[in-house]
């Protein structure tokens, strides 16, 4: 299906721009992450279904729903995991789909990603975990000290560096894996889930972090179900239900 | 930058940290190639020396004319033997006096009693002339072209016989050719059992570790990153498959030669012996080129397992 240009960048305008707000872009800035009539399909179920979306530099994003409203899909198209049934993500002015295989490593080291189950590797200690995104992007061995040693300061892990995640609590593994993500100095920090395994008391200290780390510049996606969270957080909430967004306004609260 | 220093060292290292870590499955996968390696080498062996062996003895096959009538004057001979030197095929013709023959007899490690009527005023043995052949295959066309040059018929109906040789010959050259046709569809089959293997081997071992190539490219690995660590895995195993196999190779032939030349009904021995070479001797000569061939093998079937093996999970 083919939109012109101009068709698109109308509806654009028209949706999903929030109308007040901290951090709030003046109107010639370029969103940082734009999503243009985006669908996607597996088979014959329709994941997204036409979302467009914008978001500048320095929101705090929740996207909210309850699972399957395709919130993961979202996510995935974010970190070209998956590319579009059809329309077009941009990633700071770059159409994702033409990043061509080489670039997408390098893409996705100046995006930080932070899942439910943490995914951090067992038999590597705190600071390894972290060290390893470095490592297996070239970076000098000097380098990956200086800006690990920073991310765990960061993420207040300074004392169990040398500990093994299964030694960790929960709320402790996903700093680790909050840490992992950001020693890249990611723009955008994607966290699927991110409370999803964790007690209220790590919630809120997760939480918190993420909020810190917006605070110095970042951008934050969040994807979740936890209504305290969302409520709490009181930025940028996007509504999802059957593939849609149905709702986004900043300052939102979670209703279904 | 993929393929700089740094990443080369860091995949090295990933690589043997991995291979020792899951060393149950990677050694087994060692040990599965090793003996294919070994398969691969003794089939090779065996098709050298049938190759080697086969040319020494059609470099040994030749045509005898025999010359029962002593009566017969040397120059006649010799003019025939002219002759002959001329046909097409032919290497060399040598003229074999009584007196050579008699030398030849002497020389025969058979019973001495056997020897003692014989004598240079006693000397039935006749003369002859030693056709040694460029080419043993075409013996039958060396024959026509001798018989043409023999105008003056002095050569007695059955002592050109070849009729034995022929067979001989013929039976090398096809035994020959399907020993080495063997050995090499035998190689080819261990080289694809390896592949396939160890292939399985190596997949196992990465899909223990797919949360690991998941977090390598969420963290922004580059494809080669991913799959180094891995290759690296594959050419370890080929490596010590190699080193393993040959030691394998050497040693057994060490231990076997005492044994294989002590029994002298031994047709290989014979062989080894009639070649002037022992098989441990043998054996060296030649092993440059099979742990060469072995060293390929192991290290291409474990960079390319290892290749197809991760190609699966660098998808997306």
């Amino acid at each position: 299906m083919m939109v012109s240009s101009a068709d698109e960048e109308k509806e654009v305008i028209e949706i999903g721009q929030p109308k007040h707000v901290s951090h709030r872009p003046s109107s010639s800035e370029q969103p940082l992450i734009s999503l243009q009539q985006v669908s996607k399909t597996y088979g014959r179920i329709a994941a997204l279904k036409e979302v467009t979306l914008n978001v500048f530099a320095g929101e705090f994003i929740s996207l909210v729903g309850q699972s399957g409203v395709g919130k993961t899909t979202l996510i995935k198209l974010l970190t070209r995991q998956e590319s579009p049934s059809s329309g077009q993500v941009f990633i700071a002015s770059r159409n994702l789909a033409d990043l061509s295989p080489c670039e997408i490593p390098l893409f996705r080291r100046k995006i930080g990603i932070v899942f439910q189950d943490f995914k951090l590797l067992p038999q590597k200690t705190v600071w390894e975990n972290a060290a390893f995104a470095l490592e297996v992007c070239g970076v000098s061995d000097e380098e990956i000290r200086r800006r690990v040693d920073k991310v765990i300061d960061l993420v207040g892990l300074s004392r169990s560096c040398r500990n093994y995640p299964h030694e960790l609590s929960g709320g402790e593994r996903q700093r680790v894996a909050i840490a992992r993500a950001l020693v890249h100095s990611p723009r955008i920090l994607i966290a699927d889930e991110p409370t999803g395994n964790l007690d209220p008391v790590n919630t809120w200290e997760i939480i918190e972090l993420l909020q810190r780390i917006n605070g110095k510049g970042t951008t934050v996606i969040i994807a979740t179900h936890n209504r305290q969270v969302v409520d709490r957080v009181n930025r940028r909430v996007i509504l999802m239900k059957g593939g849609k967004v149905i709702s986004d306004q900043e300052g939102g609260k979670y209703v279904i | 930058m993929s393929f700089s220093f740094l990443s080369l060292k860091r995949a090295t290292k990933l690589g043997w940290s991995n291979f020792w870590r899951n060393r149950s499955l990677t050694i087994g996968a060692t040990l599965l190639m090793m003996l294919t390696l070994l398969m691969i080498g003794l089939s090779l062996l065996i098709s050298y020396t049938v190759r080697d062996t086969s040319e020494i003895v059609r470099s040994k096959i030749g045509l005898t004319i025999f010359f029962r009538d002593d009566s017969l004057s040397d120059e006649k001979i010799n003019q025939l033997s002219s002759r002959i030197s001329s046909v097409g095929g032919v290497d060399s013709v040598e003229f074999v006096s009584k007196a050579d023959a008699l030398a030849v007899f002497n020389r025969l490690k058979i019973n001495e009693d056997i020897k003692k009527p014989l004598n240079e005023q006693f000397n039935p043995l006749p003369r002859s002339l030693e056709i040694k052949l460029s080419d043993v295959s075409n013996i039958e066309e060396v024959v026509n072209g001798i018989e043409q040059q023999d105008r003056e018929k002095i050569i007695c109906s059955d002592c050109l016989s070849y009729k034995k040789n022929k067979d001989v010959v013929e039976r090398l050259v096809t035994g020959t050719r399907l020993a080495q046709q063997i050995g090499w569809v035998l190689s080819l089959l261990f080289g694809l059992i390896a592949i396939f293997n160890v292939s399985n081997i190596i997949r196992i071992t990465i899909n223990a570790r797919a949360d690991e190539l998941e977090i390598m490219r969420y963290v922004g690995a580059s494809n080669w990153f991913v799959r180094g660590p891995f290759m690296v895995e594959g050419v370890i195993c080929g490596l010590l498959g190699t080193i393993g196999a040959s030691a394998i190779l050497l040693i057994g032939a060490k231990i076997l030669t005492p044994y294989w030349e002590s029994s002298q009904q031994n047709s290989a021995s014979a062989i080894f012996s009639f070649m002037g070479v022992s098989l441990d001797r043998y054996l060296l000569n030649n092993l440059g080129m099979i742990i060469l061939i072995q060293l390929a093998v192991g290290v291409m079937a474990g960079l390319l397992v290892s290749y197809l093996s991760v190609r699966r999970y660098l998808r997306a």
